[in-house]
């Protein structure tokens, strides 16, 4: 790596002399050792599933939850240091309460992905604190846009996704997501998707002989009917964020246990 | 408390004249005041408890002193799940608390997803200390508020007003009501004891009985009237059933007895 | 000597994006002595080992009380503990004053999470030097946290913090599945267990070095402390070391001097935050 030694990657806010602020990709790395998230933009609504590494059989199962909820109609899922990422949301929450105390409405979810991009970039601008060792995916509807998707990185840059991922096996959940026909899905599809995607970044990456437990929530049309009657485009109505319910992840995880195992006996019959 | 939302929580004027500003000598601007009357009021809120929840109904005018404002106004509330809270007096400050303060704490409550919520009596505890700080900071909310709802596996029902008191009874009714509903109340709720033998049957009679005599006899109320009803299931903290019905007209009312009262409707004489 | 250009405060990331002055602060920790938590249907238990400086002098508390359906045992720096624990006693106040409500257990254990993590992001702070173990009661049951200093926390069925607390781990990881139906007496003699088993070989449990504390549904939380630990020590038996040999040595008992060092190190997770 070019940076160390050079002096340039010692503090925050400083450029090295081809243009590059060091600590910033360096919280970065701090993301890419953490565990997989990714969230999935659908038709009526969308998906947030992260793949929880269980470090002990003592930790109490089903707590320790990762997927944080803003406003009613939003959720964040992140991926690199825990800590940092429960500040995020945090600020998140805040945001979203001051938007309701002046506007008397629910936040929109590219205003709240763009204010915590800027929230992200004040902290690569000094010296006196360090970046966020967090890449945050934010999904949500509104009223105006429906479904929405955003990405949120250490550096403050924020992009909308139909398919995001981020953490230790990005890579291979990317490739998976490239496969699928977004946004045109169900969010009841989308919950079998994001349990195959997350269990195969979780094979892709070193710690696959570790156990997970697979953590996904959604935000969905609150008005079912809204949602049926429509065939096409993006749902445009207002949804809440909530776990998926217990059983559809059991299905969800069950079946894509299934299909993962089935393509590897696949290669093997090729091979 | 009387049916004058501004002169609740005041020295009455009658009895201990009106207040002294000389005392601020030729400083005609005087000290720093805040809310010092209401402005647009909603009258009376009446509830009763019975042996598997409560009861609690309010109208829905909006008066502008005695111009009868806004006639769908919306003063009974769902706060998080086992919680209804009705308001009395200054609407803005009603709707300041149920937009603004209780919005945003059951959203925040709800961020948590670890099993806890804010049931009627941590709403309650809320709501009196939301009223006592802004009384002490002399800058009350103008209201006099019911919270009733489900809590520790029984019906709750009490209430706190803009000086920050407290107060907990089977039978409460505000404004008006307090002279008016209550007795009608007490005479099938005289004690906590007694509710364990009202139906909920009897208790909807009951309040629909208060909001047809407050009709008569309140000028600042009006006919139509919403009426909510917590049932829950005994020694649980289980989420109660709760049934709001809105816009709901009072029964075999009529002003036909006052057609040959002097000075009624198009009497010439 | 190489030296670690990463480790002077907590705004600087290494090249793998880890921040060493979190990571050594988790080591403070294991200066500590040893404290062990663990949960039933019913109860939840703190049993801690307590040192003294001194012949004459006292033995450092670690077990303080929070509310009556809380409290924590620490490990680390005790006086951090301190600024912690007042910490979550205004917080449990407040709740009870707004809302007349004990506080949940995971909120006042979140409340110290986020204040812990700021230290972690600014300059001219340190983080905080001391681990925890919150066990409580509420409506939900009764729990057991961790908290670290790097803002991390975690809810277990049973854990172990502080000097040789791999060896409590692991009698709680063979033990635990029983915890769950263990009656008050069974599961503090578990934790008894899993903190003697920490024990030096030549050190064993008395009732000057042990604290416990218990709190169960509609239980307040009860601290034993000297002559009233004598009678869990008797229900006990044997109060040394069951293992034999002595100790053997483990990644807890390793000097702080032997901190992580930069070169190569990649391994995934090794900052304990990162999962």
């Amino acid at each position: 790596m070019t940076s160390i030694g050079t002096g340039y990657d010692l503090s925050n806010s400083v450029f090295s002399p081809d243009g590059r602020n060091f600590q910033v990709e360096y919280a970065a790395k701090a993301v890419e050792n953490g565990g997989t998230a990714v969230g999935i933009r659908c038709r009526d609504g969308v998906v947030l599933a992260v793949e929880k590494l269980v470090q002990s059989k003592l930790l109490v199962p089903g707590s320790n939850k990762r997927i944080g909820t803003v406003d009613r109609h939003m959720g964040i899922a992140c991926a690199g240091l825990i800590p940092d990422a429960r500040h995020f949301i945090s600020r998140a929450r805040t945001e979203a309460s001051s938007w309701r105390k002046n506007y008397h409405t629910p936040i929109p979810v590219s205003s709240l992905s763009d204010r915590m991009g800027l929230y992200a970039q004040a902290y690569t601008l000094y010296s006196s604190v360090r970046p966020f060792g967090v890449t945050s995916i934010i999904g949500g509807m509104d009223e105006e846009h429906g479904p929405t998707l955003w990405m949120v990185e250490p550096s403050g840059v924020g992009w909308g996704y139909y398919g995001a991922a981020t953490g230790r096996g990005r890579q291979a959940a990317k490739a998976e997501l490239e496969k699928l026909d977004l946004p045109n899905i169900s969010v009841e599809e989308g919950v079998k998707h994001a349990a195959r995607v997350i269990l195969i970044a979780h094979g892709d990456n070193s710690n696959k002989d570790k156990d997970f437990e697979l953590e996904m929530t959604w935000v969905r049309a609150a008005d079912p009917a809204a949602a049926a009657g429509q065939t096409e485009g993006p749902v445009k109505a207002m949804g809440k964020h909530e776990p998926v319910p217990k059983e559809l992840v059991e299905e969800a995880e069950r079946q894509a246990r299934e299909d993962v195992k089935g393509d590897e006996e696949d290669e093997k019959m090729e091979g | 408390m009387n049916h004058f939302p501004e002169a609740w929580g005041r020295p009455r004027d009658d009895v201990y004249g009106s207040y002294d500003r000389s005392v601020f000598g030729h400083d005609a601007a005087g000290p720093t005041q805040h809310t010092q009357q209401p402005i647009v009021t909603g009258t009376s809120v009446v509830a009763l408890k019975f042996k598997d929840g409560v009861v609690i109904a309010a109208d829905n005018l909006a008066s502008y002193g005695s111009l009868a404002r806004f006639n769908d106004v919306e003063r009974l509330r769902q706060v998080g799940t086992h919680t209804i809270v009705g308001a009395s007096g200054d609407v803005s400050d009603m709707q300041f608390l149920y937009e603004k303060q209780l919005e945003n704490l059951i959203i925040a409550e709800d961020y948590q997803e670890d099993g806890h919520g804010l049931r009627a009596k941590h709403i309650y505890s809320y709501l009196s200390r939301v009223m006592y700080h802004r009384r002490s900071k002399m800058d009350p909310l103008w209201n006099v508020l019911l919270v009733a709802g489900w809590d520790d596996g029984k019906p709750f029902l009490a209430s706190a007003d803009l000086l920050g008191t407290t107060f907990s009874s089977p039978a409460l009714a505000s404004g008006f009501g307090a002279h008016l509903a209550v007795p009608l109340l007490r005479r099938i709720a005289p004690d906590e004891a007694s509710v364990a033998n009202i139906t909920r049957e009897q208790a909807i009679k009951t309040i629909e009985e208060c909001m047809k005599v407050l009709f008569y006899r309140d000028a600042r109320s009006m006919n139509k009237y919403t009426m909510a009803i917590v049932t829950g299931k005994e020694g649980t903290n289980d989420e109660p059933d709760i049934e709001i019905q809105k816009d709901v007209s009072l029964k075999q009312q009529s002003w036909k007895f006052a057609e040959k009262i002097r000075g009624y409707g198009a009497q010439t004489v | 000597m190489f030296r670690n250009n990463y480790d002077n405060d907590s705004v600087t990331f290494s090249p793998q994006g880890r921040i060493f002055q979190v990571e050594y602060a988790l080591e403070a920790i294991k200066q500590g002595s040893a404290a062990v938590g663990l949960v039933s249907k019913t109860h939840a238990v703190l049993v801690a080992l307590k040192r003294n400086a001194e012949e004459l002098g006292s033995y450092q508390k670690k077990i303080i009380g929070i509310d009556s359906h809380l409290g924590i045992a620490l490990a680390g720096l005790a006086p951090d503990a301190r600024v912690l624990s007042n910490f979550m006693r205004s917080q449990s106040m407040s709740s009870r004053l707004l809302y007349n409500r004990p506080i949940p257990v995971s909120r006042v254990v979140n409340a110290i999470a986020d204040k812990a993590q700021v230290n972690t992001q600014h300059y001219g702070r340190r983080p905080y030097g001391v681990g925890l173990l919150v066990a409580g009661v509420d409506e939900t049951g009764p729990h057991l946290w961790e908290f670290q200093p790097s803002g991390m926390v975690l809810e277990y069925r049973g854990t172990a913090i502080g000097a040789r607390s791999q060896s409590a781990r692991t009698y709680l990881e063979r033990n635990f599945e029983s915890f769950e139906n263990a009656s008050k007496e069974e599961l503090v003699l578990h934790g008894l267990k899993a903190l003697r088993d920490s024990l030096a070989q030549d050190k064993e449990l008395t009732t000057l070095n042990v604290s416990l504390a218990v709190v169960g549904i509609g239980k307040n939380f009860k601290l034993y402390d000297g002559d009233e630990v004598a009678e869990w020590l008797e229900k006990l038996g044997d109060t040394t070391s069951s293992r034999g040999g002595g100790a053997r040595p483990s990644a807890a008992d390793a000097p702080a001097g032997g901190a992580p060092v930069t070169t190569g190190d990649t391994e995934a997770g090794a900052m304990d935050t990162s999962e």
